[in-house]
């Protein structure tokens, strides 16, 4: 039990510390002190700039609206689509169908849903012709929302669903035998339980929302939101680092009230002690409203994105409509194209490989129960924070921190980045995951002469295969999608994917950005049927011996 | 024999054990009994060496063991939920200590350990296709590979029903003999501890109530809680079970 020998639990936390304290805590201290000093003095000027002129009030006020609006219809429609699955008879397959396609946007960057909306909806759009008019101006706030809605379904979708399956169904048995009447009891068994879980699905939509870049890049037309201030003070033509820490700043503070509040609501969930597994009432007018509604929700979203897979493959969209390969052809003979892509790929296999790594063993010391458990705490506030904190502040903050050192425009920069901003979700995945292993494992083993590391790669890896396969792939479909940090930090060197994509804007090539954003969905569904293929695989071996 | 001298022992400044002293004679089976709170695990993982006691000293064969790691120890546990590990079958978790401590046990000690528990033909067995009194015979058997001086067992007989749990009773008692191995047992059940031991301690908030034969404390029982929780419910139990086979039988009986 004495023992002076430094053990790997040690290890792991401070490199963790280490490496997060380089690239989380310096970067965000940076830009705080970027945005109170000048010259070494402290000064409120770069605020009171920003505010004399009331522009970022609009601005703020702008977001806000816009983000809330998305969060309630984003929460209301997510809505449907779960209570179909945990409240319906329908077909399981079905269930399967629907919540699969309904993940569908988060497999490709926020951006290319800007473009697909103007291809879409504007004058030329696909369902502006097929609907024979022009029905809704999209630059502006109802593009803006559209974008968001479909960015922040999934997650909202995923939130509820996930609820709902925690809610112990025998409750509306119960109501209805007391008398209640089906409102009553909807009321009362389905929403309450839920009531904590909507708003958290609100707050969550409002924060990606608030602080995406992508889709505003695209839709934003006349109206200034935070996040173009943002871009613009950093980026834009006349550049000011400590106007843009400022802004910053007023970017972060959101997101910090929302996790504060997403933490107070949690423990406001109603936990069932055990949930019965109960037969649904007969009701077929029930199963057929919420199948066709959220077979239309997830029409209209897929409709959308039809356009990335019709213009490119046109001769001149929407003049000569026929067939044509020449922009597909002539986009994957440009070298400097394809190295884009590679690059993206090269970014995204660093990441989750290390992210994974990292994740696993900081989730190891703080889940699994050992005397260097307390160490564990670390990694949890890590979690915490980086939970807090939006890409965007990040990316700007990585910009002020490392310009100048040897680690501006490099691949480690943007792998580092993508790790630090999305280390959050899957360490919990992770944590929890190994929180469910037999706690007795360590001590068996250790008794059998094994050490800790042993232990691991023996026991523990072998059990905790499918979630480390989860989180690979988390990392990597982030890390392809991602707009909001990493372009402030792309160079031409180590352009990738979603900043080109930012960067052919300007010159409106939008075959490009659809076939790229096509590549993108390719390689992000193929890590993902891999992963899955790899889950059924284990299911089976498990299953045979 | 092992000696445990004026143990004590607190988490947050409760107090959890307090003055624990006994003995455990070479190949004794002493059960642990308690309700949960009573402090019985914590004196088990203090003898296994998972945790350090505040005070007192461990004695093994009049040895000092308090300082030594659990791994040094050469005790070994089985826990209540048995700690099999799902990714190696019921032979791989058998033979899991060999592969660091190749010559602790002969393959042909090994194989007469599954004779004797009964697993030959569940050795090709998943985990999960297990029973729960095969679960348990499995991390016995594991367990005994590695030749432990003293065994302790966790709770052996709570998760098993009926005639489960007294074919492993007798289990338990074959191999204490047979290897003449000291066991130490925590359990919550009185019937469990006073069928299955040579010696009980009942412990109770931290201090040890009684620590006799199962005959003594039926008949001399030291402490109001003895009689009150202990010999209580056992009574209970052998009345419910006599009115069942009807009252002229349980003369006879």
């Amino acid at each position: 039990m004495i023992k002076h020998k430094v053990s790997p639990q040690k290890i792991i936390i401070v490199f963790t510390g280490i490496l997060f304290g380089i690239f989380l805590l310096l970067p965000m201290v940076t830009i705080l002190f970027k945005s109170f000093c000048e010259d070494g003095n402290v000064t409120f000027k770069f605020y009171a700039n920003l505010f004399s002129d009331g522009s970022i009030v609009k601005a703020f006020g702008n977001s806000v609206l816009v983000s809330s609006v998305s969060g309630v219809i984003t929460t209301v429609l997510a809505f449907i689509p779960a209570y179909a699955i945990n409240y319906t008879n329908i077909n399981r397959k079905i269930k399967k169908i629907i919540s699969t396609l309904i993940m569908f946007p988060m497999l490709l960057p926020t951006i290319t849903y800007g473009f697909a909306i103007i291809y879409s909806f504007g004058n030329q759009g696909l369902i502006t012709k097929f609907l024979g008019g022009h029905f809704v101006d999209i630059y502006g706030m109802a593009g803006l929302i559209i974008g968001y809605v479909i960015y922040t379904l999934p997650v909202s979708f995923m939130l509820i669903n996930n609820t709902m399956g925690y809610i112990d169904k025998k409750f509306m048995i119960v109501s209805r035998m007391m008398g209640d009447s089906r409102l009553k009891c909807f009321l009362a068994t389905v929403i309450t339980p839920l009531i904590s879980t909507l708003a958290v699905s609100f707050i969550q939509s409002f924060t990606l929302s608030f602080t995406d870049y992508g889709i505003p890049a695209a839709l934003a037309g006349n109206i200034e939101l935070l996040s173009t201030r943002l871009y613009n003070e950093m980026l834009g033509s006349l550049p000011d680092f400590n106007t843009g820490s400022a802004v910053s700043i007023i970017m972060l503070l959101p997101s910090i009230l929302s996790i504060i509040l997403i933490s107070v609501l949690n423990k406001y969930n109603i936990r069932y002690s055990k949930i019965s597994v109960v037969e649904l009432s007969g009701n077929r007018a029930r199963d057929i409203i919420f199948g066709l509604i959220s077979a239309v929700i997830i029409l209209c979203v897929l409709s959308v994105f039809a356009v990335i897979f019709i213009v490119p493959f046109v001769e001149q969209w929407p003049y000569r409509m026929n067939f044509s390969l020449e922009h597909i052809t002539e986009i994957f003979s440009d070298d400097s194209l394809m190295s884009v892509c590679r690059n993206s790929l090269f970014v995204a296999l660093l990441t989750s490989v290390f992210g994974t790594l990292i994740v696993y063993g900081t989730a190891l010391v703080s889940a699994r129960r050992s005397e260097h458990r307390r160490y564990g705490k670390l990694p949890d506030i890590i979690s915490l924070i980086t939970n807090t904190i939006p890409g965007m502040v990040l990316g700007v903050a990585y910009l002020l921190c490392f310009k100048g050192t040897f680690m501006h425009n490099t691949f480690a920069i943007l792998v580092i980045c993508n790790i630090v901003h999305y280390f959050s979700s899957p360490y919990l995945m992770m944590k929890s995951s190994l929180e469910k292993l037999n706690a007795g494992w360590e001590t068996t083993a250790r008794l059998m002469g094994d050490s800790w590391i042993k232990t691991v790669l023996r026991i523990i890896t072998p059990n905790a295969v499918s979630t480390l396969f989860e989180v690979f792939s988390y990392f990597f479909v982030n890390a392809m999608v991602t707009v909001s940090a990493v372009i402030f930090l792309a160079s031409t060197r180590t352009m990738i994917v979603t900043a080109k994509i930012k960067e052919l804007q300007h010159f409106a090539n939008f075959n490009e950005i659809f076939v790229l954003s096509i590549l993108i969905l390719i390689t992000n569904l193929a890590v993902k049927g891999l992963v899955r293929l790899f889950a059924v695989i284990q299911k089976k071996k498990g299953k045979s011996i | 024999m092992l000696e445990l001298k004026n143990i004590e022992k607190s988490f947050d400044n409760v107090n959890v054990l307090n003055h624990v002293d006994f003995s455990v004679e070479d190949g004794e089976i002493v059960s642990i009994l308690g309700s949960s709170g009573s402090g019985k695990t914590t004196l088990l993982n203090i003898i296994l060496g998972i945790i350090q006691p505040d005070c007192g000293e461990i004695y093994f064969d009049g040895h000092d063991i308090t300082e030594v790691s659990m791994e040094n120890r050469g005790f070994n546990i089985v826990f209540q939920d048995y700690a099999l590990f799902p990714n190696l079958n019921a032979y791989g978790n058998i033979v899991y200590g060999l592969k660091n401590k190749p010559d602790i046990s002969t393959p042909e000690e090994v194989q007469e350990l599954i004779e004797l528990l009964g697993l030959k033909e569940h050795l090709n067995k998943n985990i999960e296709q297990l029973s729960g009194g095969q679960k348990q015979r499995v991390a016995l058997a594991r367990t005994l590979v590695m030749k432990p001086k003293i065994l302790l067992l966790d709770e052996p007989l709570s998760a098993l029903d009926g005639v489960i749990k007294e074919s492993i009773k007798d289990k338990i008692k074959q191999i204490a003999k047979e290897y003449h191995l000291t066991t130490i047992i925590v359990t919550h059940d009185p019937e469990e501890a006073l069928s299955l031991s040579d010696k009980v301690m009942i412990i109770n908030g931290g201090t040890i109530l009684q620590y006799a034969k199962p005959s003594e404390i039926i008949n001399a029982p030291s402490d109001d809680f003895v009689t009150e929780f202990i010999l209580r419910q056992l009574e209970i139990k052998r009345n419910n079970i006599l009115a069942l086979f009807g009252s002229d039988k349980a003369v006879v009986v």
